[in-house]
């Protein structure tokens, strides 16, 4: 019976590629984005502050496969036609940003206002508070948060199927399509998408262990 | 009105004139909201005093001293430090501007303050602890600043320690590391922020001394604290707070034994009861 899954699973394992190029790019381009949108609303004036809380309010109430609609079939009628590779990279990494942004503004928010005071009472502007003091306690923080909103956009990822892009999801699809055995193709794909969940939170508990430190 | 004491006052450090006033705050004035907590509050600080405030909880000694290190904004009077306004400057029409962060940063890098609570960097070993600022904010020679670091933290005491993490040493030696902290800016000014109320009693005691051996030498300090026996001994004025004002100051053994004030003599009297128990 897994005769079937065997004969695939170059195919397969071709679109679980593809699915990990798109969640490594994503989830790159939404830290970054997150984080700043985080910082601007730390410490970002009223302006900063508010575009940076309009955008994540927004976003949170969008799913993430209308945008994905959106920029498939409406942007190219104002002329910006992305291929669906980098416009579905952008759309995730766009849409993770907004929780990236809770994450880490949570954990700069979780840092305690006495090591604020202890830095500023040593004479520290805040950039080097920031950098040496406040961020390094925040990032450590933000790790097993963070973990999480990847393993959400790692499956997320599948979504991308629907515009067409041949990733983890779509290839079995198309096996299924031509080969009908619904099952097993589909339990590969789950099975293989847990396997890249299952040690990316591994990654996580082990750095999550060499970063601690007592308080 | 307070009066200065003229008792005593240390032999200087470099060179810095004895008894000229190196912090004047006159009509200090701070409210959160509806609720004052400062009240025309006006207090000098010579070179080479000891000052400690002694006072009831919620008194707002601990605001007062937030506010000589501009932790906190003032709505009210002036401090002057060395006889330069910090925190605020006054533009030509009255208004008051608080100055930008450079100014606060630099005003603060000259004042030490040790906290309650210690507020390490949990992050970084002691050592590191100890060096950061000086190498960061001030520019200094690392070597340098190492060198000076490993000094600081074998007089209090913790020699063994440079590669601890903060988490690893108990609250006595985490309030040494961080007196050190402050030290290792060769602050012209120390405030200490109750720094004994977090620790283990059997603690306190190392704490107190390293701040009776800065006192020996002739470092300025504003010491706020509910140790009455060691701001007796240790301070050659003592400032008594209650609601947000300064109600009685004067040398220790006026402030102990001839009480003016009524509320002095209920604070000082509570206080024995509660040592008796």
């Amino acid at each position: 019976m897994p005769s079937v899954l065997i004969a695939n699973l170059w195919l397969l394992l071709g679109g679980a590629a593809t699915t990990v190029e798109l969640s490594v790019a994503s989830a790159t381009l939404a830290a970054l984005i997150g984080f700043a949108l985080a910082v601007l609303q730390v410490f970002g004036g009223a302006l900063l502050r508010g575009i940076a809380e309009v955008y994540v309010y927004f976003v949170r109430g969008v799913p993430l496969l209308v945008l994905l609609f959106a920029m498939y079939y409406m942007l190219p009628y104002s002329g910006i036609d992305l291929p669906p590779t980098l416009g579905g990279i952008l759309v995730i990494a766009l849409y993770f940003a907004a929780f990236m942004s809770e994450v880490f503004r949570g954990a700069i928010l979780a840092v305690p206002r006495a090591q604020w005071d202890a830095g500023r009472g040593l004479g520290m502007r805040s950039r080097v508070l920031l950098s040496l003091v406040i961020l390094p306690q925040a990032l450590r923080l933000a790790a097993p948060p963070f973990v999480n909103t990847c393993v959400m956009l790692i499956k997320s990822t599948s979504l991308v199927s629907v515009i067409g892009l041949l990733e983890l999801t779509l290839s079995g699809r198309q096996i299924v399509e031509r080969t009908l055995a619904a099952f097993q193709i589909f339990g590969g794909v789950a099975l293989i998408y847990f396997v890249l969940c299952y040690c990316l939170s591994l990654y996580a508990r082990h750095l999550e262990k060499r970063l601690a430190y007592a308080h | 009105m307070p009066v200065i004491s003229k008792s005593a006052l240390p032999t200087p450090i470099e060179g810095r004139a004895v008894g000229q006033p190196m912090v004047e705050i006159r009509g200090l004035g701070k409210s959160y909201g509806r609720s004052r907590v400062l009240h025309d509050v006006s207090l000098e600080i010579r070179n080479g005093e000891v000052v400690a405030v002694i006072g009831p909880s919620g008194s707002g000694k601990t605001t007062l001293l937030r506010c000589i290190d501009l932790l906190e904004e003032f709505e009210q009077g002036e401090i002057r430090i060395d006889g330069e306004a910090v925190g605020y400057r006054v533009e030509p029409r009255g208004r008051r501007v608080r100055r930008p962060e450079r100014e606060l940063a630099a005003a603060r890098s000259q004042i030490g303050i040790v906290f309650q609570s210690f507020n390490l960097f949990p992050h970084m070993k002691v050592l590191r602890n100890v060096i950061v600022a000086p190498v960061r904010v001030k520019g200094e020679a690392r070597a340098e600043v190492e060198a000076r670091a490993r000094e600081l933290l074998a007089r209090v005491g913790l020699a063994d320690k440079l590669d601890a993490y903060p988490a690893a040493l108990s609250n006595g030696q985490q309030q040494r590391v961080a007196i050190a902290r402050a030290l290792a800016m060769r602050p012209k000014l120390m405030l200490f922020d109750e720094v004994t109320s977090a620790l283990d009693p059997e603690l306190v005691g190392e704490v107190l001394e390293v701040i009776r051996q800065l006192a020996a030498a002739g470092m300025t300090m504003l010491i706020v604290t509910h140790e009455m026996q060691f701001a007796r001994d240790v301070a050659h004025r003592i400032v008594f707070m209650d609601s947000g004002s300064i109600i009685e100051e004067g040398p220790p053994d006026q402030i102990f034994e001839k009480p003016t004030s009524e509320r002095l003599r209920n604070f000082l009297r509570r206080y024995h009861r509660a040592c008796v128990i």
